[in-house]
Formats: C-alpha cells, structure tokens, sequence
C-alpha cells in the first residue's frame, strides 16, 4: 500500500525520523501507525500465547 | 560427517545441484507451490497456489529471465561504484553464542586455544561490551542493526501485551490469517499467516545490499521472519517449530496411558503384539474449526535386537543411543494440503519399559511450510546440497535435557550434530563468497554452557565439557583463518560472557513482599502469567528474564501508576531492591538500572522499565521469569540449567577477536555494523550508535 503524504508534512515526517533515530521515515510512519492501532486490536488468546512460548529454554 | 571435517563438494556438484533445484522449481507443481503457498504451522495455513498465481507467476518469470542480463549488469556497475572506496573485498564474522572472556582468556594463557591465540597476537583481541540486558536477542540485534535496543525494539526474549499483561515473544509474531471463508466446519485462508519480524531498524547486510555488496547470512538471531534484501539469510532464533511452538519434544513411553503435557510432551505407547504403536502429534489443522492437532500413526517392530520404527511409508531402524537421521512427517490436513516437517528420534530404553524421544519437529527445509530463509530457495539449496538440517530457533534440546528426557551423552550427540550441520553452511558459503559478508552464529558455546556449568571444576566425567567445547571453537576459528586473505577482514566475536547460576530471584515475589504487588487471595502464590494479580492495587510486576515494569496509566489496560509518580516510584524501588540480600548476606543484585538513562530511542517506552544486573550466581528465578508470585524470593536453581548470562552486563562481556588492529579502547557490539559498513568504503548512516572500529 502506498500512502501519498503532503510535502510539507512529508518533509516534517523526515526531520523528525532522523531525529528520533529511525532508519527510515518509513518506520517511523509505521511505528506511529502500529501505535494507534494497537489501541484498538484485540489481543490474541492468552492460551495460545502461551503455548507459541513452550521450549523456550530460559523459561520453564 | 565427523566433527572438524568439512563436507566438500566439488564445484560442479554444487552447480549442478543448484541446476537441478531451478529446473525441479519449474517444472515441479510442488516445487513451485513452495515459493507460493506458506502452509502457516499452528498458527494459520494460507494456500495461494491457484490457478491464476501459477499463470501470473509463469509469465512474472519469463519476464524476470528476459531482464535477467540488464539487472546483473546494474548491479555489476552499483558494486563497483561502491567497492571504489573499499578497504576490503571479504568481511567473515565467526559468532560464538556465550563465548566467555574469563574462560577464553585463561584457556589461551595455558595455550589450549592455539588459533584464537595467534590471531589474537597477529591482529587483535578484547572484551566486547555488551547490552542491557546481556540476552542474545538483544545483543545479536544490536550486532545486526548497530543500534542500542531502544532503537530495534528488542528488550528480552518476551515482552508483554499491554492489554493483558500475557507474554508475547518479543522478536516475532506469527498470526492467523485474516481472510478466512468458512464453509460449514472448513475454514479456508484466502491471506497468508501473519508474519512479523519485530525488530526494528536496519541491519548492515541490508544497507551492503543497496550498495550491491551481497552477504551471506547464517543463523544470526532475530533473523525470522527473513526478510529481502540483497543476499542470502536463514533465520534463527524465534523460527518457530512446527506447532507453532519455540521447540517442543515428544516422548513415546510405555510408563503412560494417557497423553500429559506438562514438562514436555508424553504420549503413550500401546504395546501391540511383538511391539508398539502410538501416534505422533503435528500441528493443528487450520483448515477445520477448532483445528484438533494432525496425527499420524507409527509402529515399533522388535525383531531379534534390533527395533524398526515405521511411519508413513518410511522405515527406519532404532539402537539405543543413536539418534535417527533427519525423517520426514507429512501431515495431511482436511482438505489435502500436507504440512512437511523433520524429526529425529531416539530410542532412550527398552527394557522393562520402552520409551522413544522425538525431537520438535522443525519446519522442513526442503519443503518450508513457512519461509525461513531469504531468497526462498536458500533453505532448500542448502539441504539439497547438505543434507536435512535443524531449522528451529533454539534447535538444542535443553528442555529434554531439563526434564531427563534425554540424557548429556544424548544432548551433547544432538548439539554437535547441529554444530556439524551448521559448520558445513558457513562452509559453503565461504566458499562461494569472493566479495561480501559472510556471518554465521555457532549455539553451541552458549547451549553447553547452560548445561553443564555446574560439571566444571568437579569429579563428572563431564567436567571437561566447556573445555573441550572451547577447543572445538578455537579449531573451527581455525579452519575459518584458511580462508582469510590479506583482502579479507575476519572477527571472531561473542554477544555475551557467561557465569554460573546457583539461586533464582523472584522480582515479583519480592514486588509482593513490599507492597508493590498484589494478590486477590491475599497472601498466596500467583499462578503462571499473572492468574491471581490484583491489578488495580499492583504497581509494579515483572515478566522475562532481563526487567521489570511500572503498571503504569495509560501505558497499561490496569495501569494505576500516574505518569508524575512513576520518576519517584522508580527510584523508590531501584533502592530498595538493590538492597536485598541472600541468607547468607551476600547481595543477589549488584545494581538495578533504570532503563530510561541507559538509552535514548523511539522504542524506549516498550523497554522494561528497571534492568536487573544481578551479580554473579544469580538470575531471575525460572517462576519469576514467567510471571509466578511464588512463596519465596530467593530459591535454588536445581535444573541441569547451571550456567547463564541474564546477570549484570557488566559482569559478562563477550569477546572480540580481529585479524586487524582494534584501537578502540572500549569496544561495543553496537560497532561491528557500522564497522562493516567502513570497510566497504561506506559511511556509517547517523542513526547508527555505534562507531567503527577500523
């Protein structure tokens, strides 16, 4: 999917990445979206989370 | 194969290998359904193989053929573009997981490591600062990326749902697909699986591979899922099994009637006639609501001595002690689609009971239900040139190990095995490598020093394990210079140290202690994950190995923790903390870190909110670990896992050897990146904290 962005807010969105220490605006444009979106996701079931864990070996 | 000799293939063998593979992937219908349907293990099965695919990805094809000169002389004219400021045409990062300073240092002062000797005195060594937390999915990101966590995302092996306070892995995610249609009881995925690699930012090979420069990367951890670039990769650590799980065993035993699955996987074996039968269990069937797991039925024939086992249309015979080669389990699936995977078996007794050890089974490399190597093709080049091959993220067996499953000689066996398999990859690579980067990480140092720390120093008969294990390192050191040239930079390096581990920690036993953390039955134990927290009166709790965090409002689903509380109640804790002490008197913990002031990063909020630097002798306790309020802080380790590293970082650097001199006074493993980048004749970009060593 590609988001087309205003240039000047395009241009903020590069400032700001290099700046906050991403490697690209892309992730940075991710990161904030991943962010918000996570508020609204569901979790996954516990029961299944926790079972991905098993064999792990620092964890018993 | 045996250990120390490398499998050398001819380079018409490999040629033509890698000739028959492309012709099979085009001719083949499964073989080219393996680059287009992922069959998601336990977790989602996505199934793109129609029609339409396969014509648009016939014609994608004879396109890609058809451009195939210009884009190989593009990349010809990129590479030497960039190669122009070049120091060097080969970079070869040799990984050793757990390499210990304190135990590399005295073995080469006894001259026991003869190599790493020599190219400590013909280039350089020292010790290799870690991160914080010293956890190897933290500090191989750090390698990867050349940033500190708070800019990739890694804090721990596990991190927390902000929404349920449950565990997560936190290096990847692997989800259901989204688009599913459902015909009565059938489910049928119209999307792939979710795959996610968690860590963030941009590892070095990705950046070489914008230049042209390509790599070679092998089993470096928090490689899964792969992702594209220019070069080749197979994932490690988090490559699931698969059922989804991070490695599970099973064993087949007569002592049972029924399946349990607590410590480990045990299915009865019914004794039938001569001999047994039983049923393995697969991942769970995703193509029918509810997904019960896949089974597939064996038999064990006893004839005279010797024992056969019989799955599906193989046969294969058992002795006592000697693990089967890799076989081959295809799981049927309700609407046909079979999921391959690859086990090893052991036959552990016989007589009076009879029991069989099956290892987890991994993702066939042949036939990868999920993609576990970049291109898609790798995984399947390396076994059709090597042989079958581990592919889960932990691919050791200490768990087996743990619960006694299996035994040292039987762990030890299996891990060299892995060692062997993984030697002759990196083998292969450094062969066909004339300019770039080849990197591969060797488990096995860290996993034998889990095991069997307790044995050093003592009468065992596996007193001398680590020791040899570091001989055995320093001989594949060894056999890696020879292909060193004066073009060539090599680095031996470690992500961390390691000590022992005689007493566990509880943080959140402690939390409970001192009012931090409650119960809702009071003055009991919690259950695993949380089951019994009261979290509206819980301020502080811990989840994983390396922190713990602030239950914080806002942050968290229960947080109560006010944002102009958190800097005093941090410090009121840090204090406190630190200044618990054993029964003897000694101090478990030798600092406790606010993670806040250790980095600077877009990430820092999904940090731990305190690092523990435990001193020597002492971890996270194994209930703590996965969110247990247990009735004691303090506890003995008595698990075969007798070493670790999830101590204070400082306590535990790695190691860095170069055959080059390092004038670096402090060196980090945050520098090897950007290092690399300089030796390639490219500047290191700003967002990389490390600098360059060379």
């Amino acid at each position: 999917m590609n988001i087309k962005l205003k240039k000047e807010l395009g241009q903020k969105v590069k400032k700001v990445a290099a700046a906050g220490g991403y490697s690209s605006p892309e992730e940075f444009v991710e990161h904030v979206l991943e962010r918000e979106i996570a508020k609204l996701e569901d979790a996954q079931s516990d029961e299944e989370i926790v079972r991905k864990l098993k064999g792990l070996g620092y964890i018993d | 194969m045996k250990a120390g000799h490398f499998f050398k293939p001819g380079g018409s063998l490999r040629t033509a290998i890698a000739i028959a593979f492309l012709a099979a992937a085009w001719f083949h219908p499964h073989g080219g359904a393996a680059q287009l349907a992922y069959i998601g293990p336990g977790a989602g099965i996505a199934f793109l193989g129609s029609f339409l695919t396969l014509i648009a990805g016939f014609f994608l094809s004879l396109l890609s053929l058809f451009l195939w000169p210009f884009r190989m002389a593009w990349r010809a004219f990129r590479r030497r573009k960039s190669l122009r400021h070049a120091q060097v045409k080969k970079i070869i990062f040799l990984g050793l997981d757990g390499f210990d300073p304190q135990t590399t240092e005295r073995l080469m002062a006894e001259g026991k490591l003869p190599n790493l000797a020599r190219l400590a005195a013909e280039g350089s060594y020292s010790r290799l600062r870690t991160t914080f937390p010293s956890l190897s999915p933290v500090a191989w990101s750090t390698f990867a990326t050349g940033v500190s966590p708070a800019r990739h995302n890694i804090f721990d092996f596990l991190d927390r749902s902000l929404k349920s306070y449950q565990p997560r892995l936190s290096s990847a995610r692997v989800g259901k697909p989204e688009r599913v249609l459902r015909l009565g009881r059938r489910r049928i995925p119209f999307s792939r699986p979710i795959l996610e690699l968690r860590r963030k930012s941009r590892p070095f090979w990705k950046i070489l591979g914008e230049r042209g420069i390509g790599s070679t990367i092998l089993r470096v951890p928090v490689t899964f899922p792969p992702e594209k670039f220019d070069g080749r990769l197979l994932s490690a650590m988090s490559t699931p099994d698969l059922k989804g799980t991070q490695g599970s065993f099973s064993q087949f035993t007569t002592r049972i009637e029924k399946a349990t699955y607590e410590n480990g996987s045990r299915y009865p074996l019914r004794r039938d006639g001569g001999g047994f039968a039983g049923e393995i269990e697969g991942p769970d069937d995703m193509f029918v609501e509810g997904g019960a797991p896949l089974r597939i039925p064996f038999r064990i024939e006893r004839r005279g001595g010797a024992c056969e086992l019989r799955v599906q249309r193989w046969r294969c015979r058992l002795d006592p002690g000697q693990y089967t080669d890799w076989q081959r389990l295809s799981f049927r699936t309700a609407l046909g689609v079979a999921v391959s995977g690859k086990a090893r078996f052991l036959l552990t007794e016989t007589d009076p009971e009879f029991s069989v050890y099956m290892s987890p089974i991994n993702i066939d490399p042949e036939r990868p239900a999920l993609p576990i190597s970049h291109p898609p093709y790798y995984a399947v080049y390396l076994a059709n040139l090597l042989g079958s091959y581990a592919t889960v993220g932990m691919a050791e067996d200490t768990w087996a190990l743990n619960e006694g499953v299996i035994d040292e000689d039987a762990f030890l066996e299996q891990a060299w095995s892995i060692f062997e398999e993984r030697e002759a990859m990196f083998r292969d690579a450094l062969e066909t490598t004339r300019r770039g980067v080849v990197a591969c990480v060797f488990d096995t140092s860290d996993r034998l020093q889990h095991m069997f720390y307790r044995r050093t120093g003592t009468a065992d008969r596996h007193a001398g394990t680590i020791e040899e294990m570091y001989r055995r390192m320093d001989a594949l050191a060894g056999r890696t210079l020879a292909f060193a040239d004066r073009h060539t930079a090599v680095f031996v390096l470690s992500d961390h140290g390691f000590c022992a581990f005689r007493r566990g920690v509880n943080i959140n036993s402690w939390l409970r202690e001192n009012g931090y953390l409650h119960l809702r039955n009071g003055d009991g134990e919690s259950g695993s994950f949380f089951e019994g927290v009261d979290w509206g009166r819980t301020r502080a709790y811990a989840l994983g190995l390396g922190g713990f965090y602030l239950n914080l409002q806002g942050r968290e689903a229960r947080g109560i923790v006010a944002a102009h509380e958190a800097d005093q109640l941090k410090r009121e804790i840090a204090g406190r903390l630190a200044a618990l002490r054993d029964n003897n008197g000694a101090a478990p913990i030798r600092t406790v870190y606010q993670t806040a002031s250790l980095y600077r990063g877009p990430y820092l909020d999904a940090a731990p909110d305190f690092i523990v630097g435990y001193n020597e002798g002492y971890r996270c306790s194994w209930e703590g670990a996965v969110g247990k309020v247990a009735a004691e802080v303090l506890s003995d380790n008595h698990k075969a896992w007798s070493g670790d590293h999830c101590v204070d970082p400082v306590l535990v650097p790695g190691v860095l050897f170069a055959n080059r001199k390092i004038a670096a006074a402090d060196p980090g493993i945050e520098d090897l990146a950007p290092t690399a980048l300089r030796l390639f004749g490219i500047a290191p970009p700003a967002w990389m904290e490390g600098k360059p060593l060379l």
